[in-house]
């Protein structure tokens, strides 16, 4: 019975079926299953879900149907979950943005969804963003890192001026920071002292993982 | 015939009394529905062995499923969270009133910039562009090299990334610098090449609204007979920003061009409601920006680039839809793999300029290596997408040859598109104070050419 649900459950997931998914994790629940076993199932067909999107096999609909019947049972399992083991099952807390000036949207979601498909908190706070908004919402919600999106070069500059300011205020080694868009580059990274750059979603999870280990570890 | 603006403070108005819903729920739960239900109505289907499609009856349901996804979904404005939305007879009456034709430039430079049709004979309007930003010191000196280009009838310059020295931000005072600089440096390469009159579409390097707004002035700026650029946000949304630089530009009395890329593998989907979408934005561009003519670069999510099979399939589409069932102006814009210096730039810009060419578009080519890389285009690709486009319309040639042609040209640079080669920079492909390309860069374009004529492609020279 657990490996059938289980079975049901990764698959109205990765359907993106949120109302049949919300539906089996509750019972799931409600029957005691092994939540971990679960998520460990989850999380790697998930991440399936994620190359298939690199790959461009699947696109970013479905890819985000599949996020959200994620989120929706993780809602459901998160406080059993820390219930049983006391343990938060969160792996980092990001406040991702696109910088002042620039209103593009959709690379920046495109990299938000992988993250919390790949079980990060993600505080997407949008489009067109003063550079202080993007440290002081970072502090309120103890984030582990911020990053930075931008699709016009008249608009990287922003970039720039969030970790100047992150200098100026000495909260540069609180956060990391780290930079993307399409006229991104290694080399603008690297001038403007970011601490990572990613030119697609699936490198930036990478990215992001790596920064958030290095922190949890120091 | 009427030219815009297309009742364009009712259409202002709307973006404050039209239905309100939350940006996230525009997109998932009324945009990709309808996209996908359309899609599935009207029967469209990709077929990876066309990249030019021959069928009339796909660009018509094509074209039947854009008008009815814009007339239910409508324009989302980010700043007023409501929705934009006309009636189909709103709809038929914009199209109606279309003039189809427009003078542009000025004096002995005046062009007529131009609704084609489906295989049409008449050659495309050409606007030369390289996309990207350059360095400083090197704006005016690739200016002209690209206005020497005879096959220019229009022309887009580099962007500024730094004015006086300082680096442009948008927002800022330095951006209005930047602004102010690319328009008068454009201007004086357009005299300096006795090109006064020229078509330009400027300036690129403004972001802002009250930046573009700063440009606009009859002597050294942008006059009435150029053209601004003011783009969509993708998908199917705008915001006062873009709204300000609409009404600014219809009192100036300039050209407007809406500059539209749906993205394919993002809300779109694949190539089916990347091609939906791109001729669903001529309606945006008609009826919300009051354009004379559509800017378009249908684009990979995973390359920046409209050269793939699936791209080329999506540009041939939505040129064909939009040339079958309307006047409007279609400009198709190409995005390339591969940087200047290589053969596969000018592989890929010519099944661009094929793809637009026979399916009913004039051209703006073109962007080299993924239209992100700094100094890397020059004026050599965009004038053999020129030349190709050019003997496509001059041949007569149909879209069945176009398909063979085009598969042909796939075959010699598809496998590298995943690690296309970055090439060169402008001034190491071309003798920079002179306006010239290198004896080698020429020597390249020169095989490539032979390449692209013993593939099927008649050049008068």
């Amino acid at each position: 019975m657990n490996d059938e649900q289980i079975r049901t459950l990764v698959q109205t997931v990765v359907d993106g079926e949120t109302d049949a998914a919300v539906k089996t994790a509750e019972e799931f629940v409600h029957a005691n299953g092994d939540i971990d076993l679960a998520l460990k199932k989850l999380t790697e067909e998930m991440k399936g879900v994620g190359d298939r999107f690199e790959q461009l096999e699947i696109f970013l609909p479905e890819m985000m149907a599949s996020a959200d019947a994620m989120k929706a049972i993780m809602k459901i399992f998160l406080p059993k979950l820390k219930e049983s083991t006391g343990v938060d099952a969160s792996k980092g807390r990001i406040v991702i943005g696109t910088v002042a000036g620039d209103q593009h949207e959709i690379g920046k979601d495109i990299v938000s969804v992988m993250l919390e498909i790949f079980g990060f908190t993600v505080y997407n706070i949008g489009t067109d963003v003063d550079p202080l908004e993007f440290i002081k919402r970072a502090d309120e919600v103890g984030a582990d890192g911020i990053a930075m999106s931008s699709l016009m070069t008249t608009t990287m500059a922003g970039q720039r001026e969030v970790i100047e300011i992150m200098k100026e205020k000495g909260v540069r080694d609180k956060y990391f920071a780290i930079v993307g868009g399409a006229p991104v580059t290694p080399e603008w990274a690297e001038e403007i002292g970011a601490d990572g750059y990613s030119d697609t979603a699936f490198g930036a999870v990478k990215l992001v993982a790596r920064l958030v280990e290095e922190r949890r570890t120091k | 015939m009427a030219t815009p603006p297309y009742r364009m403070w009712d259409v202002v108005e709307r973006a404050s009394t039209g239905p309100f819903c939350e940006q996230q729920e525009f997109l998932t739960k009324i945009l990709v529905p309808k996209l996908k239900e359309v899609i599935e109505k009207y029967g469209i289907k990709y077929d990876s062995h066309s990249p030019i499609p021959t069928q009339d009856s796909l660009a018509d349901r094509v074209w039947e499923a854009a008008v009815e996804l814009f007339r239910d979904v409508g324009i989302y404005n980010q700043d007023t969270h409501r929705r934009i939305t006309f009636s189909d007879k709103e709809i038929l009456e914009a199209l109606s009133c279309t003039a189809g034709e427009y003078n542009v430039g000025i004096g002995k430079d005046s062009k007529i910039l131009q609704h084609r049709g489906v295989e049409d004979r008449t050659p495309p309007f050409v606007i030369f562009s390289p996309d990207i930003i350059f360095d400083e010191e090197d704006f005016l000196t690739a200016c002209i090299a690209y206005l020497k280009e005879p096959l220019l009838d229009g022309f887009c310059a580099p962007i500024l990334e730094e004015s006086m020295g300082m680096r442009i931000q948008s927002g800022t005072p330095i951006e209005l610098a930047g602004s102010l600089e690319h328009a008068m440096s454009l201007r004086e390469a357009a005299r300096l090449v006795g090109r006064p009159g020229v078509f330009l579409v400027a300036v690129g390097t403004s972001q802002s609204d009250a930046s573009q707004i700063s440009v606009s002035d009859p002597e050294w700026g942008v006059r009435t007979t150029d053209s601004r650029l003011i783009g969509s946000i993708t998908e199917l949304m705008t915001n006062n920003s873009m709204m300000n630089k609409v009404v600014h530009c219809q009192q100036y009395g300039c050209y407007v061009a809406n500059l539209t890329g749906a993205l394919y593998g993002g809300y779109a989907g694949g190539a089916e409601g990347t091609a939906v979408l791109e001729t669903a934005y001529h309606l945006n561009g008609l009826m919300v920006y009051q354009s004379h003519y559509q800017m378009n670069f249908p684009y990979h999510l995973k390359y920046f680039s409209n050269t793939t099979r699936e791209l080329l399939w999506v540009v041939s589409v939505y040129s064909q839809a939009v040339a079958r069932h309307s006047k409007l102006v279609n400009v198709s814009n190409g995005f390339a793999n591969a940087g200047p210096g290589t053969e596969m730039l000018f592989f890929e810009a010519a099944a661009h300029s094929i793809a637009s060419t026979v399916s009913g578009a004039n051209l703006w080519e073109i962007a080299p290596a993924r239209n992100k890389n700094k100094n890397r285009a020059t004026p050599l690709e965009a004038r053999l997408a020129a030349e190709v486009g050019h003997a496509v319309a001059r041949s007569g040639m149909t879209r069945e040859e176009a398909n063979e042609v085009v598969n042909k040209l796939l075959g010699k640079y598809e496998d590298k598109i995943a690690d296309a080669p970055l090439g060169k920079e402008f001034k190491e492909c071309y003798d920079a104070r002179k306006g010239i390309p290198t004896e080698d860069y020429v020597a390249l374009y020169e095989s490539a050419k032979e390449e692209i004529a013993k593939i099927g492609i008649d050049f008068p020279y």
